[in-house]
């Protein structure tokens, strides 16, 4: 999954941490995340586009 | 560094120690205890272990901060999976060149081997039974 994850947490001055304490995840979740080594759960991607108040498709974006 | 991100920080650093003693809790379990059962205290060594036990579930539940996330679960069950399916050869290919060789009578397997063989087929029965469970708990 391509996410702008990234540039939505630059945008809010957040470190990776802050994020990770936001909502409810490690640091290193974010980290693999934004790396793209890790899809987040339905519920955690939900999570980010309320914590950012915007839609989920507006962080993620399907491979093709 | 805004007022978030020191929080942040703070809870990320505490999460991390919390993590640093639950497992330090374990390793030193297990490691001082085989220490003090070889130095001839098996007692005591045994009840260190169980401090060390206790103590890894005493910090695990006992803290409200997220130890374990989505994705230690992710790679948990990775993880689990992968070791089911290095298992399964292995148990597949040992199994039966334990009978051969028991039945032609080339060579005599030790006990201890059965008795790994044997807890393949436990473990692979319970794999198979939580399995089950969750495909029918709905």
């Amino acid at each position: 999954m391509n996410n702008v994850l990234p540039e939505y947490r630059e945008h809010r001055d957040l470190s990776q941490g802050a994020l990770a304490e936001g909502v409810d995840v490690t640091r290193q979740t974010i980290n693999a995340i934004e790396r793209e080594r890790y899809d987040p759960s339905l519920e955690l991607a939900f999570t980010l586009a309320d914590f950012f108040d915007c839609a989920i498709e507006d962080l993620f974006t399907p491979k093709r | 560094m805004t007022q978030t991100e020191t929080t942040g920080r703070r809870r990320f650093t505490k999460r991390r120690r919390y993590r640093r003693v639950m497992w330090g809790f374990v390793f030193g379990g297990v490691a001082i205890g085989l220490a003090l059962r070889s130095l001839g205290y098996p007692f005591i060594g045994e009840a260190v272990y169980w401090i060390g036990a206790i103590g890894f579930l005493a910090v695990w539940r006992g803290t409200s901060l997220t130890l374990f996330d989505e994705r230690d679960k992710a790679l948990e069950q990775r993880a689990a999976t992968t070791t089911l399916a290095l298992s399964a050869p292995i148990f597949v290919v040992g199994a039966s060149a334990a009978r051969i060789l028991t039945w032609t009578d080339i060579y005599t397997v030790p006990t201890v081997v059965w008795g790994a063989l044997y807890g393949y087929v436990a473990l692979f029965a319970t794999f198979g039974v939580v399995v089950t469970w969750l495909r029918y708990r709905r």
